[in-house]
């Protein structure tokens, strides 16, 4: 019986064009673009060094992150290098605009980049994504320092009455330089955009994994679809015929998801490193807890199918773009704002999980996520039980 | 009955009115799959489906997807679905809705034959025609509540005529349908286009007398014929006549 729900279930989810669409098409024409628009952003013309000030100020001059940063960007010795920086004062660096011998110019104040230009174009754009950038891994670099500075205490390394904040910083310099993660060079190629789009993506990929676990309540359930009626009135428990179809579903959306990372590694080349298994692992997670937020969509909604497809789209792009597919600077706003929402957003909790294998030395976040992932599928897994128990049907 | 009855679930067959198919499955599939929720055995199942695909006329079309199919091969399907199983007691609602004169008369034998192989048919309808060709006993409801139960010659019974006749006739003027509901027996008379229908309460040579009648009124007619009641006309009588939403 199992075998059997088991057997067709599948085939109706791989005959049907529209499930098949959003689940193995989508991801992968939108694989795609990705790699075509952002391929061409980091290989096609080298883009001509753009000339721009900072104010040489004692602010900037103390914050060892601006300086390393600018510093790296303006490497001589590196003919791919961003900028062409002068160490100015605010007169010189006004004059200097004026004349439109630069760009525009940063000024840091109060730990806060201020950055001026007098016209918007790409050479302005750029300038002020990088100073973003900037701030943003600020934060991570805080972040490793906070957990530098508690296992360095545990470790006996740090004493906790007498800190030496200058050790500590140049050790968590030293770390992330050693380990090639991404703030120590954040203008070259270990910062691909693409590689972030690709994070997203399969984090998209597997909360649409939701659509084929809420097919399956719907085909399943009395209330929801005439064959679920039909269903319902044969001699075999709901339990197993829900739990084969939705096993149906969850090995479907794997095939889905192995599709698109065959696609992506062998059509549009990408290298996901040495993490590859890492990143499998959470795409499993993921897809899981996606066919359970589906799951739980489709037992606790009344509609038709149509708008239970819409819905999940629209929560699965919202908890996208929540959680950094259209600009990682959102994640970080959520994260800073509003850090409930990301930690009950599964793509949050997907995408988080793949930054922290691109940031961290250690494993701890990225074993976080995947434990928040498990929990908030045995949530949704515990919400869909109880609401399918209590439904009886007095009539068909 | 409960939703674990599995020994009760398992004698019955529900063919709903709306057809309950899978889109994405041929229709040897979609039998196979309703069938395999009775059915474990391979072989059984195998057969019990061929009977049901040549029960309601499917043999050239098992490999077809419903959306290949006509509205009338379309609920033979759906019947096949819910019956492959050779369930005891079946419940057909409504099953030759909309469905074209062949694909009724297909549907209807094949509902015979389930009963005469020994199934127990619980069928909703509202064609009364239908009803008169295959059902045994029948209850009238009406707003949820039982009107009236009995064999349809039972039934026939409950209502207050006893015979129809229907005159095709031009230019009848009032005077003349006055004077017929005077006549022995007459319950009713009305005249829509060129048709008179005259119903009697009792009576059974009404028909000789009304050709009299007409003769005696030198009235000129084409065509004349009697009939009983029909189910129809008892359930609209019981039902009433007003239009239902």
């Amino acid at each position: 019986m199992f075998m059997h729900n088991f057997k067709y279930a599948l085939k109706t989810l791989f005959r049907d064009r529209m499930l098949i669409f959003w689940t193995f098409a989508f991801p992968i024409i939108l694989g795609a673009f990705f790699n075509m628009a952002f391929s061409n952003i980091e290989n096609s013309e080298k883009l001509e060094i753009i000339n721009i000030a900072i104010i040489d100020n004692d602010e900037f001059q103390n914050n060892e992150l601006y300086k390393q940063a600018f510093k790296t960007l303006s490497d001589e010795e590196n003919k791919d290098r961003l900028f062409n920086t002068k160490y100015v004062t605010e007169e010189e660096a006004k004059d200097l605009l004026e004349k439109d011998e630069i760009t525009g110019y940063m000024l840091l104040e109060e730990d806060t980049p201020k950055i001026v230009v007098t016209t918007s174009g790409i050479n302005e754009t750029i300038l002020k994504y990088v100073v973003e950038e900037i701030v943003t891994n600020g934060e991570i670099v805080e972040n490793i320092m906070e957990k530098e500075i508690q296992n360095g205490i545990g470790a006996g390394i740090y004493n906790l009455y007498n800190l030496d904040y200058e050790k500590i910083y140049k050790n968590v310099l030293e770390k992330t330089q050693n380990q090639d993660v991404k703030i120590k060079d954040i203008s070259n190629n270990n910062l691909s955009y693409t590689m972030i789009e690709f994070y997203t993506l399969i984090a998209m990929a597997c909360l649409y994994g939701g659509i084929l676990g809420m097919v399956a309540i719907n085909k399943n359930l009395a209330n929801m679809s005439n064959n679920g009626k039909r269903v319902s009135v044969a001699p075999t428990p709901k339990g197993k015929v829900i739990f084969s179809s939705i096993l149906a579903s969850y090995i479907t959306q794997l095939i889905g998801l192995t599709l698109l990372f065959i696609f992506t590694i062998f059509v549009l080349k990408v290298d996901y490193g040495t993490n590859l298994p890492l990143i499998i692992l959470l795409g499993i997670v993921g897809s899981l807890a996606g066919l359970s937020m589906g799951v739980a969509i489709g037992t606790i909604l009344k509609s038709n199918e149509n708008v239970k497809i819409g819905i999940i789209i629209a929560v699965t792009m919202l908890g996208c773009f929540l959680s950094g597919m259209m600009g990682i600077t959102m994640k970080y706003i959520i994260d800073t704002n509003l850090p409930i929402v990301n930690k009950i957003n599964p793509a949050s909790m997907i995408t988080d999980g793949f930054y922290s294998l691109y940031y961290y030395d250690t494993l701890d976040r990225y074993y976080f996520n995947i434990i928040s992932l498990l929990v908030f599928s045995l949530i949704m897994i515990i919400v869909s039980y109880t609401s399918l128990r209590r439904q009886k049907f007095e009539s068909l | 009955m409960s939703p674990d009855a599995y020994d009760i679930k398992e004698k019955l067959g529900v063919v709903f009115q709306d057809v309950a198919v899978f889109e994405e499955l041929t229709v040897y599939e979609n039998i196979d799959y309703f069938c395999g929720l009775y059915i474990k055995d391979k072989e059984k199942r195998k057969q019990y489906i061929e009977e049901a695909i040549e029960l309601v006329g499917l043999e050239e079309f098992k490999k077809f997807h419903p959306k290949q199919l006509s509205g009338g091969l379309l609920r033979r399907l759906n019947i096949a679905c819910g019956i492959a199983h050779k369930p005891k007691l079946i419940f057909l609602d409504e099953p030759t809705v909309a469905v074209d004169p062949q694909s009724r008369n297909n549907i209807l034998d094949g509902i015979q034959k389930l009963r005469d192989n020994g199934a127990t048919i619980v069928y909703t309808t509202h064609y009364m025609e239908e009803v008169e060709i295959i059902c045994d006993r029948v209850i009238i409801l009406d707003k949820g509540k039982v009107l009236a139960t009995g064999t349809t010659d039972e039934l026939k019974e409950l209502a207050k005529i006893e015979e129809k006749v229907t005159v095709e006739v031009n230019d009848l003027n009032e005077e003349y349908i006055e004077k017929m509901r005077k006549l022995e027996n007459v319950d009713e008379v009305t005249y829509n286009g060129n048709i008179l229908l005259v119903t009697y309460k009792k009576g059974k040579n009404n028909l000789v007398e009304l050709i009299d009648y007409l003769k005696k009124e030198s009235i000129k007619y084409n065509k004349i014929y009697s009939e009983r009641p029909t189910l129809n006309d008892v359930f609209l009588e019981l039902t009433g006549k007003e239009l239902r939403d």
